[in-house]
């Protein structure tokens, strides 16, 4: 039986070809995806063990708890590896990095002195990094490389082991980098260039003094080394924190400058906490767990990519299986009078059914086994491409043994549920039946009909549930329903069950119900090239209803593409609709003006805006950094944003909620977006705590430090005139002259000395009593709590807010436009300040929603493609069914042109079937998404009616088009032959 | 090795007659001008020679072969399996083409054409009947009388198709599909379908090869009329007698060459020829012969 099987394979063959394309294709995405989660995950390895390279770490001993998001993310951390890595992910995973990587009390920057004194540790340092740094390349424009970050780290020599110096030395000063060779390379600048820097207070002429390279590639990262002081300053200035660090990094001795193993690590941590102080919150741990930590944390950062290949991989496997499953009951049609012959000679029912499943294991083998190596192409394809765009990946990409295996069981199973169900009919063939050539009539469509209708009614039925839950939730007076226990259930449900199992069940009932749709849309659709092409396009509707479950599959397989693209485009048209709602509706002002690297806008920009020409008001959206509300254990953060009182009146209208907005603003009360009041429990007239931070000179500190300075001045000019008079005591009078003019000299250092340098700042908390003025339900407001810029000083200082927004109008009379170009010009030395009118306002949002799209299109294209193939593969089989028909047709004198027409009306029928139902479904969940998702700012449906349009053409040309390889073959064979076939 | 020459009448003579009986005649003076001129060629063959596979194992199909078909007639070509009776006539129909000589039909040469020619050809000049699978599934009785003439953009003559769906006795049935209809209904539309058009010729391969002895008689009897009628031209392959002997004048084939040429043979003079050949003669089928009617196979099947 199973050489039996072997050898119909090997005659079959060629039927297979589609079948093996749509699973080397499915199961390519699922070893793809597997090598691609390895090839990221051992970059971040790599790059760990090359990042966070110190032997031990200290780092604060608790957990912090009120982690404030928006602080970790401006400030980034001091160890050098996590903020690198996080790529593409930093804008999406405010709330997933913290929740990710554990953020720890911050500790005293001193102790590194203590640590630097225990035994075994060779150096204690601390690496400062800054945010928002902006490097000018040799052609004068930022440089930047597609998703990675610009990273500026504090680096000396020393200070980290896996970077090396190839040229050149550290920086020294403000007006010095040194560059890793990547970010050189990028930039064009070599040692002795001069190029400017953006620091978050604006740009300054820097020197290139050094080029060094690290151990692994950093996905590219541009990676500048600053001064150690100036990182330092800036540091501080970011994290609104003085003399505060992450963490400091040690090195041991032990190895004599090679990193320590596991056991040394232990033991020197050990050590170093031994050495800390009981009261310095600090505690020692291994690099070695530092490092683990992180890259998991990374990892988990980045693991959302995988299941989202393997979304589209499982798709279009699905799309896959139902072209096999066409291919082999077609071939157990043909086959039925072998089958029966086998059965009356004694075969049984399982020894038939095994003929065939020897079929489907080497058609699955083959197509896996082309699958995997697909799918390692792709990836190293991938790879090559992200070098080429600036992301050189070092990382190994090569599946494992592993990989290849789920591949390979992937595209078995999937091959063995397609051929399942024919395999069944063949071995339950009667003998006598098959034999006498009889065909099975096809089994009636009504009963699929009635159960696909019934699973679409459910769906829709859910979808109403979760669209009536979406309402009660965004509104307390409306029920979900008139019944109570529903109403309760439904309450403890998020919305995104119902709309799931809504979608699944539509998705299913309308496959289900396919076939039962095949005889009217064949008269429907096939009104129009039954009117046109009258004898050829009569020909091509009655085939379709010939192969009811045929046609309906190959429909099928299109539908789920194109039903998931329509969804997708509906709701992205609705998103980007609905931003520009927001602008036309709301937003007033004529431009506004955005950081494009950290979110800071440095405040010489801002001066530079509000001295353009033309400019007639300026509003400044400042953040506070780590604000909290309540007190005690109950402290919840929010976004906090100063703002003018003239906020609401000249920049954005208010759409509220309760209160009055305005005047709220202007009379020093909090405006709470109205997601925070519903999270707090805040209404209209309760009071709430504010706590802040301020950082404020500390005057005994600074006097201290004065007192310090002026001591060692003193005693040095002392210790110099001791010094002279000795040497005057010996007769050296020109020496005796030298001393005491290097005292005269030091005393008159002393007095030049900057004061500012021996300044000392403290941060002090701030808890401040305030008013809920007003809730508001602007979609941008939502997570938001707004105050004036008065209450706002009560609260924070000029250290611990910055501003990351500005509103701009137009001085009346002023031509929009060329006050565009002015502004544009003004902020051009800051680099990374954007400044956009209106209209550039709502595309940014539409580019990003375009973006992803086009990521998650070209990720649905497999499928669509295999439906494609899923065409051909069954107008392929059917005319090698039809070759007598073919044959007869042309013999009484039909055209090639016309045997080519009809195939291609078919075709294109199949197409446009599977289009129109999926263009229907995905509406319909687009449109349902869209109500659910209401109040979270898809507040304007918009269906992309051109778009769908385009969908329906494109499937006629793919219906066109996929009918001609069917064609050629049945032209091929000669007229006679055709006729002749039994 | 001799070469058997049916009949002798000039290709000039035929070109000049065939001008007469393009598509524009009616049926009534098509009858009285066939009947007129019985001699008159439509279809001929000249030295036709067709051989299969290569040089070591060469099987001659047919061997310089010379045939002329009459307007208005109905020849049947007869001969054993392997004789070459269906090659000669997918050679004439232009469904094969030969290795050496000409087909000629009314004056155009066949075994020339290319494709795009040979479906003109076809809707113009050719009219095929099928051993099986005769119909489009898909289509109903109607529709396939109706469909060369739909495929080559022609108008329906409505009358003419009225006449013919009577004389077929397909009333009732036109708006069944060929899995609703027997095998001798499905090949009375065929029959249907060949004749609407009024081509020059029509090419019959074993019309009543699946056929019970009754549905035969009703097929060959049509088939008989719109010769004697409507002054259709036939050609038919048959190895049946009884068949054959409706045919005006029948043409026996031996090993690639024309043995016999008889005219208005009897059943009786026909079944003797292949007597007197004896035993070397196996394309005689037992079933075919009188009074033993062949099985009929449910029709269906080839739907």
């Amino acid at each position: 039986m199973i050489r039996i099987g072997l050898r119909d394979a090997r005659a079959h063959f060629g039927r297979f070809v589609m079948s093996i394309i749509a699973i080397a294709l499915g199961v390519s995405f699922v070893v793809g995806s597997f090598c691609f989660r390895e090839m990221m995950s051992s970059q971040v390895d790599q790059m760990m063990a090359s990042n966070s390279d110190a032997d031990v770490y200290v780092r604060g001993s608790t957990e912090d708890k009120s982690a404030d998001d928006m602080m970790a993310m401006s400030s980034g951390s001091s160890s050098s590896g996590s903020s690198s890595s996080s790529s593409g992910s930093s804008s999406s995973s405010s709330s997933a990095s913290s929740d990710a990587s554990k953020t720890y009390n911050r500790i005293d920057a001193a102790l590194a002195d203590t640590i630097a004194k225990v035994d075994g540790v060779k150096t204690a340092t601390i690496t400062y990094s800054v945010s928002g740094i902006v490097l000018v390349g040799k052609d004068g424009n930022a440089v930047s490389t597609t998703g990675a970050p610009t990273v500026a780290l504090g680096l000396a020599k020393g200070t980290w082991r896996s970077a090396t110096l190839t040229e050149g030395r550290w920086a020294k000063a403000k007006n010095e980098v040194a560059l890793h060779t990547f970010a050189a390379e990028t930039a064009g600048l070599k040692v002795g260039d001069m190029t400017k820097l953006v620091y978050p207070d604006g740009a300054a002429d820097v020197k290139v003094v050094g080029i060094f390279s690290t151990d692994s590639s950093q996905a590219g990262a541009i990676i500048v080394g600053l001064a150690p002081s100036a990182a330092k300053d800036y540091f501080q200035q970011q994290s609104g924190q003085i003399n505060m660090v992450r963490n400091i990094g040690v090195y041991g001795s032990a190895n004599g400058g090679e990193p320590l193993t596991d056991e040394q690590q232990r033991e020197l941590a050990d050590r170093i906490n031994k050495a800390l102080p009981a009261d310095s919150k600090a505690r020692a741990v291994t690099g070695r767990q530092v490092r683990d930590d992180s890259a998991a944390a990374t990892k988990k950062a980045l693991g959302f990519i995988q299941p989202l290949i393997l979304i589209f991989a499982v798709i279009a496997l699905f799309v896959g299986s139902f072209i096999i499953a066409n291919t082999f009951s077609m071939i157990v049609r043909e086959s039925m009078r072998g089958y029966a012959l086998l059965r009356s000679v004694g075969a049984s029912p399982a020894q038939v059914f095994s003929t065939v499943i020897v079929q489907a294991i080497v058609l699955g083998l083959v197509g896996s086994g082309f699958g995997i190596g697909l799918g390692w192409g792709m990836v190293r394809l991938i790879v090559s491409v992200l070098d080429h765009m600036g992301m050189p990946m070092s990382g190994a990409v090569d599946p494992s043994a592993s990989d290849m295996l789920v591949g390979l069981i992937v595209g078995l199973v999937v091959t063995l549920l397609g051929a399942a169900l024919p395999a069944r009919r063949a071995a339950m063939a009667p003998p006598i039946q098959a034999m006498n050539e009889t065909v099975n009539p096809e089994k009636p469509v009504w009963p699929r009909g009635v159960a696909g209708s019934l699973m679409i009614a459910c769906g829709a039925l859910s979808w109403l549930f979760c669209w009536r839950i979406a309402l009660a939730k965004a509104d307390d007076t409306v029920a979900i329903s008139p019944w109570d226990w529903l109403n309760d259930w439904g309450a403890s449900l998020s919305t995104g069950w119902p709309l799931g199992v809504g979608a699944g069940l539509v998705v299913l009932g309308v496959i289900v119900l396919a076939p039962a749709l095949v005889e009217p849309t064949s008269v429907v659709l096939g009104w129009i090239p039954a009117h046109v092409f009258t004898v050829t396009g009569r020909l091509a509707t009655r085939n379709l209803a010939r192969g009811k479950h045929r046609t309906a599959n190959t429909a099928a397989a299109l539908f789920v593409g194109v039903a998931i693209v329509s969804c997708l485009g509906v709701v992205a048209s609705s998103a980007k609709a609905s931003v520009a709602g927001i602008v036309d509706s709301g937003l007033k002002s004529d431009f506004s003006a955005m950081s494009a690297s950290d979110g800071r806008i440095p405040d010489d920009a801002i001066e530079a805006i509000k001295k353009t020409e033309g400019v007639g008001s300026v509003s400044q959206s400042r953040m506070l950094l780590g604000v909290t509300y309540g007190s005690g254990d109950d402290k919840t953060s929010a976004m906090t944003f100063a703002e003018q009182p003239s906020l609401f009146t000249e920049v954005f209208a208010p759409v509220t909620n309760s209160g009055d907005a305005d005047r709220a603003l202007r009379d020093g009360e909090l405006v709470v977006g109205v997601t925070v009041a519903k999270d707090n429990g805040w209404q209209v007239g309760d009071t709430v705590t504010v706590n802040g931070r301020q950082i404020v000179v500390d005057k005994e500190a600074t006097a201290k430090a004065q007192a310090d300075y002026q001591a060692q001045v003193q005693s040095k000019i002392a210790a110099l005139q001791t010094q002279a008079q000795t040497l005057l005591a010996s007769g050296d009078t020109a020496g005796a002259q030298a001393k005491s003019a290097e005292a005269q000299k030091a005393a008159e250092d002393a007095k030049n000395v900057d004061p500012s340098t021996l300044v000392k700042t403290k941060t002090v908390e701030t808890h401040v009593k305030a008013k809920v003025g007003a809730i508001i339900e602007n979609s941008v407001y939502r997570s938001m709590v707004l105050m004036n810029d008065d209450l706002a000083g009560k609260i924070a200082n000029e250290y611990t807010m910055f501003t990351i927004m500005l509103f701009i109008n137009a001085a009346d009379g002023t031509d929009t436009a060329t006050l565009k170009t002015r502004l544009v010009d003004a902020v051009k030395s800051y680099y990374v300040v954007n400044v956009q009118d209106r209209e550039e306002f709502k595309s940014t949002m539409s580019t990003m929603v375009d973006q992803i799209l086009i990521i998650l299109y070209a990720l649905l294209a497999l499928s669509i493609v295999i439906a494609v193939f899923g065409i051909v593969n069954t107008l392929a089989l059917s005319v090698s069914e039809r070759t007598r028909e073919i044959g007869l047709l042309r013999a009484i004198g039909t055209s090639r042109m016309q045997v080519r027409g009809m195939l291609a009306i078919e075709a294109a029928m199949i197409a446009v079937l599977g289009t129109l139902l999926g263009v229907v479904v995905g509406t319909g969940a687009g449109a349902v998404i869209q109500q659910v998702y209401r109040s979270n700012g898809l507040e304007r449906l918009s269906i992309p009616w051109t778009q769908l349009g385009l969908f329906l053409l494109a499937s006629i040309a793919i219906g066109v088009v996929a009918a001609l390889p069917p064609a050629r073959r049945a032209l091929k064979v000669p007229v006679l032959d055709a006729v002749a076939t039994d | 090795m001799g070469r058997h020459s049916a009949t002798t009448t000039t290709a000039a003579a035929a070109q000049a007659r065939r001008a007469t009986h393009r598509r524009g005649r009616t049926p009534a003076a098509g009858v009285n001008a066939d009947r007129a001129t019985g001699d008159e060629v439509v279809a001929r063959a000249i030295d036709l020679t067709k051989t299969y596979g290569d040089k070591d194992a060469q099987v001659v199909a047919l061997d310089h072969v010379n045939v002329e078909f009459m307007r208005g007639q109905m020849t049947a070509i007869m001969g054993p399996s392997g004789s070459g009776k269906s090659t000669l006539m997918h050679c004439m129909a232009g469904l094969d083409q030969p290795t050496s000589g000409k087909v000629v039909v009314e004056g155009l040469e066949v075994s020339s054409m290319n494709q795009r020619q040979l479906t003109k050809l076809r809707r113009d000049q050719i009219g095929f009947i099928f051993q099986s699978f005769n119909l489009v599934p898909t289509l109903t009785a109607e529709e396939n009388i109706l469909l060369p003439l739909q495929i080559a953009k022609r108008p329906i003559d409505r009358a003419w198709f009225d006449k013919v769906v009577d004389v077929v006795g397909l009333r009732s049935r036109l708006t069944h599909r060929p899995s609703q209809l027997s095998g001798g209904q499905q090949q009375r539309v065929a029959c249907a379908r060949a004749i609407m058009a009024r081509p020059s010729v029509i090419f019959a391969d074993e019309p009543t090869g699946n056929l019970d002895s009754h549905s035969s008689r009703e097929v060959l009897g049509f088939l008989k009329d719109s010769v004697r009628e409507y002054g259709q031209t036939i050609v038919m392959v048959t190895h049946d007698p009884r068949a054959a002997s409706y045919a005006d004048r029948v043409l026996v084939l031996a090993d690639g060459r024309i043995t016999q040429d008889l005219r208005h043979p009897t059943y009786d003079e026909i079944l003797e020829v292949f007597a007197g050949e004896g035993d070397e003669v196996d394309g005689l089928p037992m079933s075919s012969r009188p009074g033993e009617a062949s099985e009929e196979i449910p029709s269906k099947e080839r739907a």
